[in-house]
């Protein structure tokens, strides 16, 4: 089952990176192939047991595999201390304020859906 | 007898296995403490990543290892980034059938909402004198790293100092999102959990599941579909204006 799985979702990056050469050089492969996954699942109109085992158990390890690629900050560590105050106060900022925009907005949203469904 | 030790050091710290053996060990590790937490304010503070990741540096610093051979012999973990994006299609589908009733104020948000999310990062960075790849790097930092780290990449900055930022953002996206939204008054659970999916990603959307089972379900949707239109639109906005 976590074979079958895994093959599928190997296959379509594999796919995805050839299109990547071919056609979408802007496109990552791996991301290219995650399209194509979803728009197959949508014409198939259902997820199979093993593209379900192997992709939550993968996606379970998730923050496990990001930890190499976190390691390359030591690699960057004069790069980050020279825009320090510049990198942190717009991190912290920017995350501040998209996070209550995004809440509100929603919010508003839904509520004129709401009331527009109540009044036809 | 005559043991040799140092020889016994080196082989044991250049085995192509001892990037895997060291990152398995210390995630494992950070795993343990986050779980055994309950101080909620230190809790964020002990998000595995960050604190595998901090732990591995200084495995790596204390046997003289640079990361060019780290990256060597985490290969094996490495690798599986490309599978596991493929896999994100797969919560996707799940989600966007449960979801249909919101659909238009969902695909509005994303759209108004993610492109001032990362508008404002890039522009406040800029505003701030950071240099132009710190600002390609900071552009993708709202979605989840595998995709932030390509895009990144992508469209001159940096994948790891993209995978740094996008932790940054995650963690203070959990550790202070579900209050600061309260207090200005977004209830909803599925504003909630677009607020926090769409910002703050994999660890924002972990956050919303803790608050309700909506919030979550909206968070992994956000987090999703935020990380596809990055993906698909901003190389393509980054090639038209650079």
């Amino acid at each position: 089952m976590l074979l079958r799985g895994l093959t599928w979702l190997v296959l379509f990056q594999l796919f995805g990176t050839a299109l990547n050469v071919l056609l979408l050089p802007m496109l990552p492969g791996p991301i290219i192939g995650m399209l194509l996954l979803f728009v197959f699942l949508l014409l198939r109109g259902e997820v199979g047991e093993p593209l379900t085992v192997a992709a939550s158990g993968l996606l379970r390890y998730l923050p496990l595999l990001l930890v190499p690629a976190a390691v390359g900050v030591m690699v960057y560590a004069e790069a980050i201390i020279a825009d320090f105050w510049a990198i942190v106060g717009a991190l912290v900022l920017s995350l501040l304020l998209s996070l209550v925009f995004t809440g509100w907005l929603m919010q508003a949203l839904i509520e004129r859906q709401a009331r527009r469904r109540e009044a036809p | 007898m005559n043991l040799d030790w140092p020889a016994a050091w080196q082989a044991l710290i250049h085995h192509p296995l001892f990037g895997v053996g060291i990152t398995l060990g210390t995630y494992q590790l950070a795993l343990a403490a986050y779980e055994r937490t309950h101080w909620r304010l230190l809790k964020p503070l002990l998000q595995p990543v960050l604190l595998s990741m901090l732990l591995v540096i200084g495995v790596l610093l204390a046997c003289g290892l640079n990361y060019r051979e780290y990256q060597q012999s985490a290969q094996l973990l490495i690798i599986l980034l490309g599978p596991s994006t493929v896999a994100l299609a797969v919560p996707l589908f799940v989600n966007l059938r449960r979801i249909r009733q919101l659909l238009w104020p969902t695909l509005l948000t994303l759209l108004i909402a993610g492109v001032v999310a990362t508008l404002l990062g890039v522009v406040l960075a800029w505003a701030l004198g950071a240099e132009p790849m710190i600002l390609m790097t900071m552009a993708p930092k709202s979605v989840t790293s595998p995709i932030a780290m390509l895009v990144a990449e992508q469209i001159g900055g940096v994948a790891a100092l993209a995978a740094v930022f996008v932790l940054i953002t995650g963690v203070l996206g959990a550790m202070c999102g579900p209050e600061l939204l309260r207090r200005v008054g977004v209830q909803h659970p599925a504003a909630l959990g677009m607020a926090l999916g769409l910002t703050a990603h994999a660890v924002g959307t972990a956050q919303a599941l803790q608050e309700s089972e909506e919030s979550g379900a909206f968070a992994a949707l956000a987090m999703s579909l935020m990380g596809v239109a990055t993906a698909v639109f901003l190389p393509l906005v980054v090639a038209l204006l650079v």
